[in-house]
C-alpha cells in the first residue's frame, strides 16, 4: 500500500483488485473511480450498520438491490491514497438456504468476487456467527473478521482470545468497539492489506464433516479443479452441487464459474459473456 | 339525472366486457374451450396411473377396475381403454391390461409430476399434510415435463416425495421401495418408517393426527388381529389393524430402540431447564427446518429456556448464547434429552 | 495420483448427482452439522470467562416480559411516543401552514399576476399544485419527523423486539406474526412506512398479510380529519364540559375497530386466499443496547421521513392540478366536479355519503390529508355559497363554520360517522400502493391490497346506513 503501487489493468498480476467490475455493475455497483471492492457480510444485530457508518461517514446513499426489496447501503473510504468502495450486505445467519437475503449476500461475495470480505461478528454470540464466517472462508480467502461489540463481552465477563481465533482461521482478526470507534484504525489498516493482496491466506476449511461426505467432495472438487484451475473455491462449489443448489447448477452449465479468477477480471470477452447472461 | 359523462361510461363497460370473455389468449370464452379439451387427457392420464399402480401391486387391471377407480360408468371405461389401446400405451395381456413402455413412461411421467409437486407443497407452501394429496393430483396434469424438470431443479432434486415414496427421474428411473407393511414387520425389532400411503384421504389424515412421519424409528411391541401397539420417540401408539397396514418400514439396525429415546421436547422445559437437542421432527420441513438449522438447533446443541412473554406462548431459549423466541408448536418438534441444571443462577 | 481427464459441466453434474445418491441421508443436514461442529470447537477454545451473576438484560427482559407489567409498560410507552408527536407537532404544524399558506402562497400568487401570467396557469401551478404540496408538507412533516425517530430510538434501544414477543401470541391467533404489532404502530404513522417496516417480517405468509391489513392503522394523514368530524358532530351531541371526552372516545373507538378488523382480516387472509404461502416463526431477542441518539434521528429523518414525505409531494403536485382543473373546467353550465358529483350521488347516498365526500376521497388519492380542504371546496362549489375558496383548496378557521358550511351542503350525524368509518376503511393513498407494488412486486397483492379496505369501507358504512335509516323509520 505504498504510493508507488497502483492497481494496473494488466491480468495475473499479483497485487491487482479481483473484484469483477461487470457483475458488479450488473448488481449497480459501479466501480468506475474506485479501486477496491469491499463487502460488509454478517449476522443481524451484530453493529454491522455501525461499522458500516463508521467505516464510509456520510459519504453514502442508501436503495434497494436492482429487483429486489431489500435496502442496499454503500459508501466509500480513502485509505493510503485509494479509494475503497464498501457495500453493505443484507444480515443473515447462513448463505446455504434460499432467502432473498441470503441469495444476494452469496452471488455478491461468489460472483463479484470483492477485493475484501468483512464479516462482522458479534463476540458474545461467538459460536452461532462462526456459522456464517466458516460459510463465507469457503468462498473466499480474501476476509477479514471484525470482532465487533468487545465492549459487551467485557460486560459479560468474556475473554477473547483473538489471536488464536486468528490462527484458527486463517485469516486477519480485528477486535472492535464501533460504537466508540475503538479498533476502526486497525481494522482500515487490515482491509486495506488484504485487499493489496500482498500476503496469501489460507482460510479455515470446514473438517468435521461426515467420512462419506468428505471423499464425495474431494473427488468432485478434483474434477471442477480440472475444469476450472482458476477457481479460488472448487471444495464450495462441490459443497453446492451435491446440495443440489440450482444456482450454482446453473452457473456451472452457463459457464459463469469459468470467469471467476483474478485472471479473467479484465479480459474483454470474458466480461461480454458474464453480461450476455440472463440475469 | 342524466349526465354527459353516462355514455362514455356505458361505452368503457361494454368494451371492458367484450375484451375479458373473447381476449386472444385469455378470454372466458377461450378458457372454457380449453377446459372441455383438457378433461379428455386428464382421465387418460389418471387412467394410466392406476394400471400402473394396479401392476405394481400385482393386481388385474381392467376395464372394471378403471371403471372403479375413476367413478366413471362402465362404458366410458370401455371408451377411454379403447383409447389407451389405440394408441399403443396398453395392451390386452388375457383378462388383464399390461402397460406397454411407451405407456409406462407416460405414466411414471404423471407420477413424477404428482410426487414434485407434493414435496413442493412440503418444503415450499403453507398447505397442511391433508391437502397435498388433492393439489398433487390437480398439478400432476397442467405439469409439462419440462416444467417438472424446473421443479426439480429449484427443489434441489428430490428423491422421495414428502410420504416417502421414491420420485421417478426424468428418464423414468425409479429407486425400488422393499418396505414391508407395518402388519406383518417382527416384533421388538427397531424400524424406521420409509412410507405412509396416502390413500385413502381418511386412513391417511388418522396417520397424520398421529404424528407419523417417514424418517421416524419405531419398535412394536404388540401385535393382534384387530390392533398394533408400537412405540415412536419414546411415545406409544395402537392403531387397528387396516390403519397400520398404510405404515410401510424397513429395518434399522440400532442399539437404541425407539422406547429408549426420550420422550421430553423442547416445549417441556420450565424456565431454567436446561436439554440438549436429540433429533429435529421430521414434521418440521422446508423453510422452518432451514431457519432452526441455520440459528443453530442441531443434535447435540444445549438449549435452555429463559422466560415466557407476557402473552404466555412464545418461550426465549439461549440458543448458542443468542435468545430466540420460539413458539410453543415449533418447540414441540425438537426432542430434547433433558441436563441437569447447572447452578449458575 | 493420476491426473483425471476433464469432465464437461454436465458430466461433473451427473457426478454430483451419482454421489448424492451413494452419500445418502440429507446432505444438506451433514453439512451444517459439520459446520456447528467446527464453529463450537473454535469458540470453545477462543471464548473463556464466567457470566456474571447479575446481568442487566435478564433483568430488564424479566420487567418488560413478565405477565403484570408487560403489557402496561408498553401501553405506558407507547402512549408518551403518541402524546409527544401529536402535542410537539401542533406548533410546528400551525408555524409551516401560516408560512406556507398564509404568506408565501399570497404572495407568488400576487408576483404572478403582476408578471402577467394567464389566469388559468396560476390555477394549475399556484392554487393546484404548490397550495396542495404546502398542504401536504405542512400536516404531514412534523408529526413524522418526531414520530420516526422516536420509533427508531426505542428499536436501536432493542425494546421492539420485546414488544413482538409479548403480543405474538395474540397475533398467531389470528394466524399472523407478532412484528406485525411494530409495522401496525409504525402504520399510525404512516402507511407507506408500515408496509416498508414489514420487511422485519421474514417469514412470506404473514408478510403479506401485514402488508395487506396495514391500511388499517389509521395514519397520521387521516388523524386530523377524525379528529375535526368527532368534535364538530359527535362533541355537538353532548354538553360542552364532556364535549372533549366524547370526541375523543369517539375518535378512539373508530381506532381500535380498525385494530378489530385488522385481527379479522389476519384471520380471514391467513386461511384463504394466503393459506399456501409458507410461513416461519423466528424471533430473535437482541441484546439491548443504549440508543445513539444523534445518529438515529439523523439517519431516521434520511431513511424515513424523507423518503415519505418525497413520495407524498410527488404525487400530491400532479393531484393538486387535477383537482384545481375538475373545479375550474366547465362543460355546459356546470364544472367538470360538480358532473361527476351528480354521477357519485346515487351510489354515495346507499352507503351514507354524499358525492362531494365520494368525489374528495378520489381526487385525495396521492394524499389523505387534503379530504377536508377538498371537501370543503367542493360542498362550496356544488352548494353555490359565495365568497372565499370557489375551486380553490381551503380550511376554514373555526370549527363553527366548517360545521355550518357541511351542514349545507347536506351532512348528518349519519354523514359525519359513515365519513369518520370510511376514513378508516378505503382504498390505501398512492405512495402506499406503489410502496405495496414496489415490496410485493405483484399487481395481484397490490390489488387486493388496494380494493379490500375499500370494500370493508363500502360494507361498514352501507351496514350502518340501511340500520340507521331503518331505526329512523320505525321511531
Amino acid at each position: 500500500m505504498t504510493a508507488e503501487f497502483k492497481p494496473a489493468s494488466t491480468a495475473a498480476c499479483e497485487t491487482c483488485p479481483v473484484h469483477q467490475s461487470a457483475y458488479l455493475m450488473k448488481l449497480g455497483v459501479d466501480m468506475q473511480n474506485w479501486d477496491y471492492a469491499v463487502a460488509l457480510a454478517g449476522n443481524p444485530n451484530t453493529g454491522k450498520s455501525t461499522i458500516f457508518n463508521a467505516l464510509t461517514g456520510l459519504k453514502q446513499h442508501t436503495g434497494n438491490w436492482p429487483g429486489k426489496t431489500v435496502t442496499r447501503a454503500e459508501g466509500g473510504f480513502e485509505h493510503a491514497g485509494l479509494n475503497f468502495k464498501v457495500v453493505d450486505l443484507p444480515g443473515t445467519y447462513s448463505l446455504l438456504s434460499t432467502t432473498v437475503d441470503e441469495e444476494i449476500a452469496r452471488d455478491f461475495i461468489l460472483f463479484g468476487q470483492p477485493d475484501v470480505t468483512v464479516v462482522v461478528v458479534d463476540v458474545t454470540r461467538l459460536e452461532r456467527n462462526l456459522n456464517l464466517v466458516l460459510q463465507i472462508l469457503e468462498i473466499t480467502d480474501r476476509a477479514v473478521i471484525c470482532l465487533n461489540l468487545m465492549d459487551e463481552a467485557a460486560r459479560h465477563g468474556l475473554k477473547i482470545a483473538h489471536r488464536s481465533l486468528a490462527r484458527d482461521l486463517g485469516v486477519p482478526v480485528v477486535p472492535t468497539t464501533a460504537r466508540s470507534g475503538e479498533g476502526l484504525d486497525h481494522l482500515v489498516r487490515t482491509i486495506g492489506e488484504v485487499a493489496s493482496g500482498k500476503i496469501k491466506y489460507s482460510p479455515h476449511r470446514i473438517q468435521n464433516l461426515s467420512p462419506a461426505l468428505t471423499s464425495a467432495l474431494d473427488r468432485l472438487s478434483v474434477h471442477i479443479e480440472n475444469l476450472y484451475p482458476a477457481l479460488p473455491n472448487a471444495r464450495w462449489v462441490a459443497m453446492r452441487l451435491l446440495d443440489g443448489d440450482e444456482r450454482i447448477t446453473q452457473a456451472l452449465e452457463q459457464g459463469e464459474l469459468g470467469h471467476l479468477s483474478p485472471a479473467a477480471t479484465n479480459e474483454p470477452q470474458a466480461i461480454q459473456n458474464l453480461e450476455s447472461q440472463p440475469a | 339525472m342524466v349526465s354527459v359523462l353516462t355514455i362514455p361510461l356505458i361505452a368503457i363497460f361494454v368494451i371492458v366486457a367484450i375484451l375479458l370473455l373473447f381476449r386472444p389468449n385469455s378470454g372466458l370464452f377461450l378458457r372454457w374451450r380449453n377446459v372441455r379439451r383438457k378433461a379428455k387427457q386428464i382421465l387418460l392420464e389418471d387412467a394410466l396411473k392406476h394400471l400402473f399402480h394396479k401392476e405394481n401391486a400385482n393386481g388385474e387391471p381392467s376395464i372394471q377396475s378403471v371403471s372403479k377407480a375413476l367413478q366413471l360408468s362402465e362404458d366410458k371405461a370401455l371408451l377411454l381403454v379403447s383409447i389407451i389401446l389405440d394408441e399403443d400405451l396398453a395392451v390386452w395381456e388375457g383378462n388383464k391390461l399390461r402397460l406397454t413402455a411407451s405407456g409406462r413412461l407416460a405414466a411414471l411421467k404423471t407420477l413424477r409430476a404428482h410426487r414434485l409437486w407434493e414435496r413442493y407443497l412440503a418444503d415450499k407452501t403453507g398447505f397442511s399434510e391433508d391437502e397435498w394429496h388433492a393439489r398433487a393430483d390437480r398439478a400432476e396434469h397442467i405439469l409439462s415435463a419440462s416444467d417438472a424438470d424446473a421443479l426439480s431443479a429449484q427443489l434441489s432434486h428430490p428423491t422421495y416425495d414428502p410420504h416417502g415414496d421414491p420420485i421417478p427421474s426424468a428418464s423414468g428411473e425409479m429407486a425400488k421401495l422393499h418396505a414391508i407393511p407395518l402388519t406383518t414387520a417382527d416384533i421388538h425389532q427397531s424400524f424406521e418408517i420409509v412410507h405412509l400411503e396416502d390413500e385413502p384421504p381418511a386412513i391417511y389424515a388418522q396417520l397424520v393426527a398421529a404424528e407419523l412421519y417417514p424418517g421416524m424409528k419405531l419398535e412394536i411391541s404388540e401385535r393382534t388381529q384387530q390392533q398394533v401397539r408400537f412405540w415412536t420417540n419414546g411415545d406409544e401408539h395402537h392403531l387397528p389393524t387396516h390403519v397400520a397396514g398404510n405404515i410401510y418400514v424397513l429395518p434399522f439396525p440400532d442399539k437404541r430402540t425407539a422406547r429408549d429415546i426420550p420422550k421430553l421436547r423442547l416445549a417441556d422445559l420450565k424456565p431454567g431447564q436446561r436439554g440438549k437437542v436429540v433429533a429435529l421432527s421430521p414434521a418440521c420441513r422446508g423453510l422452518e427446518r432451514r431457519r432452526m438449522m441455520d440459528l443453530g438447533i442441531l443434535p447435540g446443541t444445549v438449549i435452555r429456556a429463559e422466560f415466557v412473554s407476557a402473552g404466555g406462548d412464545p418461550v426465549a431459549y439461549r440458543i448458542r448464547e443468542a435468545l430466540i423466541a420460539l413458539r410453543q408448536e415449533q418447540a414441540r418438534l425438537i426432542t430434547i434429552q433433558p441436563l441437569e441444571e447447572k447452578n449458575d443462577s | 495420483m493420476e491426473k483425471e481427464k476433464t469432465l464437461t459441466p454436465s458430466e461433473l453434474l451427473t457426478m454430483a448427482e451419482d454421489l448424492r445418491w451413494q452419500i445418502g441421508g440429507n446432505i444438506h443436514e451433514h453439512l451444517v452439522e459439520g459446520i456447528y461442529t467446527d464453529a463450537s470447537r473454535i469458540a470453545d477454545r477462543v471464548v473463556t470467562g464466567e457470566r456474571p451473576k447479575f446481568d442487566l438484560d435478564r433483568a430488564i427482559d424479566r420487567l418488560v416480559t413478565s405477565r403484570v407489567w408487560g403489557i402496561p409498560i408498553m401501553i405506558l410507552l407507547f402512549t408518551l411516543v403518541f402524546w409527544i408527536t401529536i402535542s410537539g407537532a401542533n406548533i410546528p404544524s400551525d408555524f409551516l401552514a401560516s408560512i406556507l399558506i398564509g404568506k408565501i402562497y399570497p404572495a407568488i400568487k400576487e408576483i404572478a399576476f403582476s408578471i402577467g401570467t394567464p389566469w388559468w396557469l396560476v390555477g394549475i401551478l399556484i392554487d393546484g399544485m404548490y397550495l396542495s404540496t404546502a398542504w401536504v408538507i405542512s400536516v404531514m412533516l412534523p408529526p413524522m419527523a418526531i414520530f420516526f425517530p422516536l420509533f427508531t430510538l426505542l428499536e436501536d434501544f432493542g425494546y421492539l423486539p420485546r414488544v413482538a414477543f409479548n403480543l405474538d401470541n395474540l397475533f398467531k391467533k389470528s394466524g399472523a406474526h407478532g412484528k406485525q404489532a411494530l409495522s401496525m404502530m409504525m402504520g399510525f404513522g404512516c402507511n407507506a412506512a408500515g408496509v416498508i417496516a414489514t420487511r422485519i417480517i421474514d417469514s412470506p405468509r404473514e408478510r403479506l398479510i401485514a402488508i395487506i391489513t396495514n391500511n388499517f392503522a389509521l395514519c397520521n394523514g387521516r388523524w386530523p380529519t377524525m379528529i375535526l368530524l368527532a368534535v364538530i358532530f359527535i362533541g355537538a351531541l353532548v354538553p360542552a364540559h364532556l364535549a372533549g371526552m366524547i370526541s375523543a372516545l369517539a375518535v378512539v373507538s373508530v381506532t381500535l375497530l380498525g385494530v378489530l378488523i385488522t385481527f379479522v382480516m389476519n384471520w380471514l387472509l391467513s386461511r384463504s386466499i394466503l393459506r399456501g404461502e409458507a410461513s416461519a416463526f423466528s424471533l430473535e431477542l437482541p441484546p439491548y443496547r443504549p440508543p445513539r441518539i444523534l445518529q438515529t434521528i439523523y439517519t431516521s429523518l434520511i431513511d424515513r421521513t424523507a423518503y415519505v414525505l418525497w413520495r407524498a409531494v410527488v404525487f400530491a403536485m400532479p393531484a393538486g392540478a387535477a383537482i384545481w382543473l375538475v373545479a375550474n373546467l366547465t362543460i355546459g353550465d356546470l364544472s367538470l366536479a360538480e358532473h361527476i358529483i351528480n354521477l357519485l350521488n346515487p351510489v354515495a347516498v346507499l352507503i351514507g355519503l354524499n358525492g362531494v365526500i365520494l368525489f374528495a376521497y378520489m381526487l385525495a388519492i396521492p394524499a389523505n390529508e387534503i379530504v377536508i380542504p377538498t371537501v370543503l371546496m367542493l360542498t362550496v362549489l356544488t352548494a353555490g355559497v359565495q365568497g372565499a375558496g370557489a375551486g380553490v383548496l381551503y380550511e376554514l378557521d373555526s370549527q363553527a363554520g366548517t360545521f355550518e358550511l357541511l351542514t349545507l351542503g347536506g351532512w348528518s350525524l349519519l354523514t359525519a360517522v359513515n365519513t369518520m368509518l370510511f376514513t378508516l376503511a378505503h382504498n390505501p393513498c398512492s405512495t402506499t400502493i406503489y410502496t405495496i407494488y414496489k415490496e410485493t412486486g405483484s399487481v395481484k397483492w397490490t390489488a387486493i391490497a388496494t380494493l379490500l379496505p375499500l370494500g370493508v369501507g363500502v360494507g361498514l358504512t352501507f351496514g350502518l346506513t340501511q340500520v340507521w335509516r331503518l331505526v329512523e323509520a320505525w321511531l
